[in-house]
């Protein structure tokens, strides 16, 4: 009884563990995802209106290409939503210099407006929409590499000689041509000889002299060439960062998820107050929101983090308000947000990848998740139904494995427990051979010999049975009691933007952790199956191994005595 | 000595034999090797008598106690028991008869050890009483009878020798039996004891005419009995009296 009771406890902590959506209070998750995953039957092809479109991440949501070819401009926005992961060592500071960076990429789940979130709602059976953002988080750590050097050239004044070139004739009668003619505009008369260079303009002692600026006059009459035969030249002073060797970086990168969460929603989103297990929900006035965030239980652990503590994020410290522990099977993230914060932090600022919606009724399910693909073009709407048989396709298959092996196991041990009694039972007969030869000896018929150790055995069966179920009931009791903790962990099913992101491909997971005290309920039906395998195992027992030793004649009984 | 109360009122006819044994075998096959234990046994034994069959281990004396005792049936021959033949009955009518006409004391007793002197007494009733009640009240009349009216709820292990085979011997005469087959009776017990028992069988055959069959190799136990018959290799070596 306490075998089958503790196979009852655990399946009962497998129901806990592993129920689908359990306390999702989601029935319908409307995301929107690059298209080679995606399906005719959760796809439409959208027109090209665009009528979400635009806004950070540039494709046109809800307005991308369906079906089976890659959409395009949604992979171009997805790339460019995830650019932002580029670490510029040069941006970080001088070498030597330790960093901490935080970088929050969308994943595959493209963001869209939120926009989306009143067009959901406005849809015939929605009880509600819940806008949700998680993404993943790239944690990088390292210190600046020795990557560049300064060097500032120019500013210098370069002074060249260089011995005039040498003129052709049509450059000389040109020049002297040229040079006539500002002697001659100088003078009012055509000079029979042209002065030699370099005395032009000298006009003591009676000599002629030039008027002012006539040098450059005579300038323009010289040839490229002698004009560039001297210059002064000064070089423009300018700053080139080289690089000069490939940079040694120490850079370590882990990842987490995140997500963002509307505080003052506290019944449905990405993660509920009902699942939180320490502390306090964010808090409702966005200002204060801002510098909180929640922990699952697991990334807490793994990090050591404490309701209270600080955890810094992009040189920005944020108080841990509380711990939750998500179902195993539902959206997970490990740190939580307000959704507005998020949005600002990923510069997603009134964008959102998930939509959240609750259905009134569920069987109108499937009608509201079409009604959304039809206000929604683009979008990826997957129901809890189809999820589940997603998300628990393994699960299903380890619950099942577990259930046929706590029932073998309780099998097995009746089985044994039966056979055991039943030679227990018989070896006991055996040994009483002289007593029914006896028996038989003074005029006990063989049926009314077996006929006594059924009643035996049966007796015995009865007495055994009521101590065993004592027993079973004190361990199944004490089980309880004591009640050992089973951890169960789940990582990459429940990833890391959500379920939806994780059946999708996404490649971030977080690990959930939830601890099930074992139990080992007593189920009437337990007691019962204990009681009436006692009293048959007695039975057939005591049937046999009385028939088989009425069987012998008294003399032989008596006989083999010796 | 305690008087031991018989019922006398069964049919019975005076003057023929008790038991009735012509050529009477008996052969045993136990591991592919044949056995005969009794090698034609013709024999006579009135109502009333007292005899003892002697015999070394393994002359047959057991094996011819269990065919007068209804306990088996013979390889050939015919057993006549109050003039019913034995040899051809089924074992329906053989476990009748051993319940209502013959007593059985064995060796080792064979008192059941979970039940006290009493109920061993009493169960010998079951198949021909159905109260509980008046085989409870005869269970303790028969062991008072034989001086163990003190001891009637002790479970055997606390009995000695002597009480545990006088509480055999009150199961015995519990249905009030035709003939009592004793097989080495006083085998487990000392002098003592086995002084009494043979004076309490001398009583009930003196007083009631039960037939009293004794398996014996102890000669002082023989000479108590009216007629001897000494068994050698499965046949009757004499057959004589005191």
């Amino acid at each position: 009884m306490g075998i089958i009771g503790v196979s009852q406890g655990l399946s009962d902590a497998q129901n806990k563990a592993l129920s689908p959506l359990n306390s999702v209070g989601t029935d319908i998750i409307v995301t929107r995802t690059v298209a080679p995953t995606l399906s005719t039957a959760t796809t439409t092809t959208t027109t090209p209106s665009n009528r979400f479109g635009g806004g950070g991440g540039g494709g046109g949501f809800f307005a991308g290409q369906g079906g089976s070819s890659l959409n395009s401009s949604d992979s171009a926005a997805l790339a460019s939503a995830n650019s932002s992961v580029i670490t510029d060592l040069a941006k970080l500071g001088p070498a030597g210099t330790k960093y901490i960076h935080d970088f929050f990429v969308a994943g595959t789940l493209i963001t869209f407006p939120s926009q989306a979130v009143s067009t959901v709602s406005k849809v015939k059976g929605v009880t509600s929409a819940v806008g949700a953002l998680s993404l993943d988080a790239l944690h990088e750590t390292g210190t600046v590499p020795k990557i560049t050097a300064s060097i500032k050239t120019g500013g210098q004044t370069i002074s060249t000689t260089v011995k005039a070139p040498v003129l052709t004739a049509a450059q000389q009668a040109a020049e002297r041509t040229c040079i006539q003619s500002v002697i001659t505009k100088q003078l009012g008369t055509t000079p029979t000889t042209i002065p030699s260079s370099g005395s032009g303009g000298s006009s003591g002692g009676g000599r002629f002299r030039f008027a002012p600026g006539s040098t450059a006059a005579f300038t323009k009459c010289l040839t490229p060439a002698q004009k560039a035969y001297q210059q002064n030249v000064t070089v423009p002073e300018q700053t080139i960062n080289k690089v000069l060797n490939a940079p040694t970086t120490n850079t370590k990168t882990s990842t987490y998820t995140v997500a963002g969460v509307n505080p003052a929603n506290t019944t449905s989103g990405l993660v509920t107050k009902a699942q939180l297990v320490k502390g306090n929900w964010l808090s409702s006035t966005p200002s204060v929101a801002k510098s909180q965030v929640l922990v699952t239980t697991a990334y807490a652990s793994q990090k050591g983090l404490q309701v209270g503590e600080t955890l810094t994020i992009n040189k920005v410290g944020y108080k841990i308000v509380g711990l939750v522990n998500p179902t195993l099977t539902g959206d997970v993230s490990d740190v939580y947000f307000s959704l507005s914060n998020l949005q600002s932090l990923s510069t997603n600022t009134n964008r959102i990848n998930e939509v959240l919606v609750s259905v009134a009724n569920a069987k109108d399910v499937k009608a509201v998740a079409k009604a959304i693909k039809a206000a929604l073009p683009g979008a990826t709407v997957l129901t809890s139904a189809s999820l589940a048989d997603q998300v628990t396709g393994s699960l299903s298959n380890a619950r099942k494995l577990a259930n046929d092996l706590g029932a073998a196991l309780a099998l097995v041990v009746l089985l044994a427990a039966f056979l055991i009694a039943g030679l227990l039972t018989l070896s006991s007969v055996s040994k009483r051979v002289r007593e029914i030869g006896s028996l038989r000896a003074i005029g006990w018929s063989r049926r009314r010999v077996v006929r006594q150790i059924m009643a035996e055995t049966l007796g015995i069966g009865v007495v055994g049975g009521i101590i065993g179920i004592a027993v079973g009931a004190v361990i199944c009791l004490t089980i309880g009691a004591v009640g050992p903790a089973l951890s169960v962990t789940s990582t990459g099913l429940a990833v890391g933007a959500s379920k939806v992101s994780g059946l999708l491909g996404q490649t971030t997971s977080a690990t959930v952790a939830r601890t099930v005290h074992l139990t080992a309920p007593i189920h009437p039906l337990t007691i019962v199956i204990a009681f009436a395998g006692a009293l048959l195992g007695g039975l057939i027992a005591g049937t046999v191994g009385g028939w088989r030793a009425a069987r012998l004649s008294p003399a032989s009984a008596l006989r083999d005595l010796g | 000595m305690t008087q031991v109360q018989i019922d006398e009122n069964r049919e019975s006819a005076p003057g023929a034999p008790l038991y009735e044994l012509k050529g009477v075998t008996r052969t045993f096959t136990k591991g592919g090797v044949t056995v005969n234990a009794l090698r034609g046994i013709d024999l006579e034994i009135a109502r009333g008598e007292t005899v003892s069959l002697e015999g070394p281990s393994g002359s047959g004396k057991t094996t011819l106690l269990q065919l007068l005792g209804a306990l088996d049936s013979p390889t050939s021959g015919v057993i006549r028991f109050a003039g019913r033949s034995l040899e051809a009955e089924t074992d329906r009518v053989l476990t009748d008869i051993r319940s209502k006409e013959i007593g059985f004391v064995f060796q080792q007793f064979n008192l059941i050890p979970t039940l006290s002197a009493e109920e061993n007494v009493s169960i010998a009733m079951v198949p021909q009483e159905p109260s509980h009640e008046k085989r409870l009240a005869r269970a303790s009349e028969l062991l008072g009878q034989v001086g163990l009216a003190h001891r009637l709820g002790h479970l055997p292990s606390r009995l000695s020798g002597g009480e545990q085979q006088r509480v055999a011997i009150a199961r015995a005469l519990a249905n009030s039996p035709e003939v009592i087959i004793a097989d080495e009776p006083t085998g487990n017990l000392d002098s003592t004891n086995a002084g009494e028992f043979l004076a309490l069988l001398d009583d009930l055959q003196q007083q009631f005419g039960v037939t009293i069959i004794i398996a014996t190799h102890d000669d002082n136990v023989a000479s108590h009995t009216q007629r001897r018959i000494r068994i050698r290799d499965g046949a009757i070596a004499a057959d004589y009296l005191s």
